[in-house]
């Protein structure tokens, strides 16, 4: 498999209280891969390490099979950005603003942008700075997709924005990709934004990686299972047991990681049985595993 | 791509830039409104010196002021965005730079073509008395140098983190602390006159900016 982004023992401080260690990180191409994680944890930051916009202490990131820093240039020309904070030049207009990002992309597709730019509302002549949240948050997904990138880097590109709009700009993105096989980085807090359209999830807590893996696996692996009669202290479990809460009478709830159903036979063997298997959404499993990380348990 | 940076650069500086094309191209006519006689005497000349000499202030004032004000502009929009797209942008980061410069270079070309040509006007339209001669090109090349040189040091400065801005800020602050210091304690040592002079007197690099900047002289 091969991979649009690598990041390997990357190493970043900003300041005493904040630091990215050791983080790993495999986006593999075509995939639309979701980058979770609270507020803090690190995204924004991996993501400007990613693109060059910070320099690491250490670590080696790869993106597009070009290293970063040294190839940056050639990997921002393939690359659409669109940052946490609107970062374009607001006193200029749409049309103005449309005119700037282009001539520094090689494969901008002038026809597309206008079809955009008539796709959602957008008026030519207005300047930057009176858009609204949502128009902003509009041109700035239109310049990402009209320069024709093979990745497109997203953070929190939904963020704020009322449901149409997200709505609209989620649907431009996804007819795009559906279209190039681009890959895709997105990063957001919003879990149940990316459940729906993510294939590969990354989870970032406190400056390191915390899980990695398919999103059917991430979401078909973390389970509450109800259990009678459970053993006083749970054992040699197949299982990872995230949490446990006491029920009603002899029954307690069980969240666990990495469950497959021929583990039930577990519970015959210390005397308990398994009453029910709950499924969790995406956003559950993330807080379990975020519970976990911040307080592991034996 | 450039012709883009140029446009932003005109955009951004072009509501200031105007009144500072005319105040350029003013500032030598209004020099020269005390050379009315041809046939003046060498006291009545000297004094016309004095008074050009006067005028003479305002062009590295004008220059200084100017650059300024091309260097922040350059860089106000990026200093709001944290610079991201800029750096988001698939070109190397010195090649942005280089271009940002020229962009404002060449904008400030207007104000020096000003200059120049009210420099002209005025010499050609002002009786000059016998032994005096009139320097529009020179005062112009003069006028451009100080320009670039200024907008070049102002550029260098705001392209800067605020960081950059503050450890500036400090070295000057420091060496004014330092001069308080040595005056309180009764050591009489010039710190600020000192450096000044190694900044602006021959061969300091800023030295362009003193001496006179005189239109008519001998």
């Amino acid at each position: 498999m091969s991979h649009a982004v690598e990041i390997r023992d990357l190493h970043y401080r900003a300041g005493k209280n904040f630091e990215i260690r050791e983080l790993g990180l495999r986006v593999p191409t075509g995939s639309l891969y979701g980058f979770l994680g609270p507020n803090g944890s690190g995204k924004t930051t991996t993501i400007r390490l990613m693109l060059g916009l910070l320099r690491p202490l250490r670590g080696t990131i790869t993106v597009l099979g070009a290293s970063v820093p040294r190839d940056i240039p050639r990997i921002l020309a393939r690359t659409g950005y669109v940052p946490e904070q609107p970062h374009l030049y607001t006193s200029l207009t749409v049309d103005e603003a449309l005119r700037f990002h282009a001539v520094f992309y090689p494969t901008w597709d002038g026809t597309w942008a206008n079809e955009l730019v008539g796709h959602f509302q957008l008026d030519r002549g207005r300047r930057l700075s009176q858009l609204s949240k949502g128009e902003m948050g509009k041109l700035e997904m239109l310049l990402a997709l009209a320069q024709r990138p093979e990745l497109l880097v997203l953070d929190e590109p939904t963020d704020g924005l009322d449901p149409v709009v997200r709505r609209d700009v989620l649907a431009a993105l996804l007819d795009y990709v559906s279209q190039q096989n681009a890959t895709v980085f997105i990063s957001s807090h919003l879990v149940h934004e990316l459940e729906r359209i993510c294939d590969w999830v990354g989870v970032m807590d406190r400056g390191r990686l915390v899980a990695e893996l398919p999103m059917q696996s991430f979401k078909n692996g973390i389970k509450r299972l109800r259990v009678a009669n459970p053993p006083a202290l749970p054992g040699d479990t197949p299982f990872v047991v995230l949490a446990r809460e006491a029920g009603n009478g002899a029954s307690e709830t069980w969240t666990v990681r990495g469950w497959q159903a021929p583990m039930s036979q577990y519970f015959e063997g210390v005397g308990a049985s398994l009453r029910e298997v709950i499924d969790l959404d995406l956003e559950e499993g993330f807080v379990e595993l975020l519970r976990t990380f911040r307080e592991p348990r034996s | 791509m450039f012709r883009m940076i140029l446009f932003t650069q005109w955009k951004w500086s072009r509501l200031t830039l105007l009144p500072l094309v005319v105040a350029a191209f003013a500032l030598p006519l209004l020099s020269v409104q005390g050379a009315g006689n041809p046939q003046t005497t060498p006291w009545e000349a000297r004094q016309l010196l004095n008074a050009l000499q006067s005028w003479g202030v305002g062009y590295p004032v004008l220059a200084t002021m100017i650059a300024l004000f091309m260097a922040m502009t350059a860089w106000s929009a990026d200093h709001r965005g944290r610079h991201v797209y800029a750096l988001s942008l698939p070109i190397p980061r010195w090649h942005y730079a280089l271009q940002r410069f020229g962009a404002g270079a060449l904008l400030l070309g207007a104000v020096v073509i000003a200059l120049w040509l009210g420099a002209l006007f005025a010499a050609g339209t002002a009786s000059i008395p016998a032994g005096l001669h009139a320097y529009p090109t020179a005062l112009a090349v003069r006028f451009a140098l100080a320009l670039f040189l200024a907008y070049a040091v102002f550029f260098a400065i705001t392209a800067g983190t605020t960081r950059t801005a503050g450890y500036v800020l400090a070295i000057i602050g420091g060496i004014i602390v330092v001069q308080v210091l040595l005056e309180a304690a009764g050591v009489h040592v010039s710190l600020i006159p000192f450096i000044g002079d190694r900044l602006i007197l021959w061969p300091g690099p800023l030295e362009i900016f003193s001496g006179r900047w005189m239109l008519i002289d001998v």
